[in-house]
């Protein structure tokens, strides 16, 4: 049986689209001090047994080995350490690295170290080096690019189910208003000093009127690039009871993943793996996954809902971070997390119950839409933002009550890479 | 001499520059086929599954596929167009991607749409696979155009 685990602590820096006053480690130093000594915990730096450290791309930085510096940077040599990396999944796989480190035993205490510098190549190279990230023989040569990727995921969702534009700007108003509340928040000028100065609220004609990238996203369908850290510390039961009051226990973890180039992925009718609330006659004639949905996101929350013993997601979750990379990718994973069934994802965010002040807030913090995507820190942010959401604690780190769930007991962080190729789902709980 | 770019904080330019040696492996045949005309894909006989791109091992049995010829007809399975991209095709802006469902593939396949009128593209419109007759060995040596 693995031991039970909790997050204790987290840190943050602030985002930013280019936080050219530090560099990646000084910025992983940012986010380690908040989460040592801006928690209320009983914790010595000395008291951390070893790292994971999570971050996506050697290229952005033209540094291999990166997790070395990070390591020596932050004073935990000779202690182990590991790198992990898997996409825009990262950080995900990075908690759920550093929970199977601490369950087995082989760690008591796990610092995880979430990072990404994107800034340092102008943002035409940045997508290039993220479309790095599908087949290079086949995908990327014809002019593959991650944003064009979404959209025809994106387009054949809209012709399977009828989704639309407005629902997905519905996405993006959420996520980026939300982010209005949250500090450390990219699009945030009045709270974040290295926010972006165009930023602040945004309505669904902005996004609709926003010029488009790839039909039918536009430019504020889709997620930011960011420079920033984020720090999660884990510990076992026995040591997290001594750390902190407010344990925030890990209760379940799936990770799933499928084909690199989409269109290799199965069209099978009828073969959407079931959850245990869902009736196999709501998706007879689909083909699944098709390029519609995402099967790995699908798996994962499988796994964490039977590990975290989950019947029924949107009746006993009750806030979840998710990877908004793009508002489409948004609505289809609220189907592949069973909170709605496929096909009705943009019903769901129009008729508000992912708002902030719904059922099931989403992206309280703003997300990849309005707070940050800066890759191996990502995943990373959106368990320190559980962790605090679950504290309670949302208000003190973000300078704003607004974006805390109250009473929020048991909360979901989903983290995605590639065009759904790894896909983790974590269930934390007070 | 470095180049530099802001002096507080200390900010200096560096260019990057490498040619990768890139072998195709066995799906070579893919693209030395192209130069006589003919689009090549592999099949899994065992477990009756097409692949385009070619496999030269299938995914399901893991035994090695076979060289097929495939017609290129097909339909538009989704559509993009393209407003933005990575560094190396702003030059091509704005440009059309597609996923075609093909006559006797059983994957979709991701590739260019080349047309004269962009606007009336649609979802289920009828395509066929074109070969470039200046091949540069790459997977945009083919691509999409509509076809009656």
């Amino acid at each position: 049986m693995p031991k039970k685990v909790a997050a204790v602590a987290g840190g943050l820096t602030y985002f930013s689209k280019a936080r050219k006053d530090k560099t990646q480690e000084e910025l992983a130093a940012e986010a380690a001090r908040m989460a040592l000594f801006e928690n209320d915990i009983n914790l010595a730096k000395d008291d951390i047994d070893g790292t994971i450290v999570s971050y996506f791309s050697d290229h952005f930085e033209d540094q291999l080995l990166f997790g070395s510096i990070i390591q020596d940077y932050l004073g935990f040599n000779p202690k182990p350490s590991v790198r992990i990396e898997g996409g825009g999944a990262t950080g995900g796989l990075a908690v759920r690295d550093a929970y199977a480190h601490v369950a087995s035993g082989l760690l008591d205490v796990a610092m995880v170290i979430g990072f990404e510098k994107m800034s340092e190549v102008n943002t035409a190279k940045g997508n290039e080096f993220i479309a790095l990230a599908s087949d290079t023989d086949w995908d990327f040569p014809i002019g593959g690019f991650y944003s064009g990727y979404y959209a025809l995921m994106a387009r054949r969702h809209m012709e399977e189910f009828g989704t639309t534009e407005e629902q997905m700007a519905m996405v993006a108003v959420k996520n980026r208003n939300n982010a209005q509340h949250n500090k450390f928040a990219q699009t945030n000028p009045k709270m974040n000093p290295f926010a972006m100065k165009d930023g602040g609220k945004i309505t669904v004609d902005d996004v609709l009127k926003s010029p488009y990238v790839s039909y039918p996203l536009k430019r504020l369908d889709i997620c930011l690039m960011s420079d920033g850290a984020a720090v999660l510390i884990l510990a076992s039961e026995e040591k997290a009871k001594k750390i902190t009051d407010t344990p925030i226990w890990i209760t379940g973890t799936g990770a799933g993943t499928d084909a690199m180039r989409a269109g290799d992925r199965p069209r099978t009718v009828a073969g959407v793996p079931m959850l245990p609330h869902e009736k196999k006659e709501w998706y007879k004639k689909l083909e699944y996954p098709g390029v519609h949905s995402f099967r790995a996101g699908r798996e994962s929350a499988r796994q964490a809902y039977k590990m975290a013993n989950i019947t029924n997601p949107l009746k006993q979750l009750d806030v979840i971070e998710l990877h908004d990379a793009y508002t489409s990718s948004e609505i289809q994973t609220y189907e592949d997390l069973g909170l709605t069934r496929y096909g009705q994802g943009g019903k769901l965010v129009e008729e508000g119950v992912t708002a902030i002040d719904g059922d099931l807030p989403v992206n309280p913090s703003g997300g990849l839409i309005g707070a940050m995507h800066a890759v191996g820190g990502t995943g990373v942010m959106q368990a320190v933002e559980m962790l605090w959401q679950l504290q309670g604690v949302s208000g003190k780190f973000h300078g704003s009550d607004k974006t805390q769930v109250k009473n929020a007991e048991r909360g979901l962080i989903h983290s995605h890479a590639g065009t759904g190729t790894y896909v983790t789902a974590t269930v934390m709980e007070r | 001499m470095t180049e530099v770019y802001s002096i507080d904080p200390l900010i200096i330019k560096t260019p990057y520059e490498i040619t990768y040696k890139h072998s195709y492996g066995k799906t070579s045949k893919f693209f030395t086929s192209l130069s006589s005309g003919k689009l090549m894909t592999t099949r899994c006989e065992h477990c009756k599954v097409t692949f385009l791109p070619p496999r030269a091992d299938c995914p399901n049995c893991l035994g090695e596929t076979k060289w097929i010829e495939i017609s290129g007809k097909g339909t538009i399975h989704t559509v993009t167009t393209l407003y933005f991209s990575g560094e190396r095709f702003l030059k091509d802006l704005p440009f059309q991607l597609v996923y075609v469902d093909l006559e006797g593939v059983d994957t979709l396949f991701l590739t260019r749409l080349k047309t004269k009128d962009m606007k009336k593209v649609e979802v289920g419109m009828k395509i066929k696979l074109r070969i470039s007759k200046e091949l540069e060995w790459r997977s945009s040596d083919v691509w999409a155009e509509p076809y009656e």
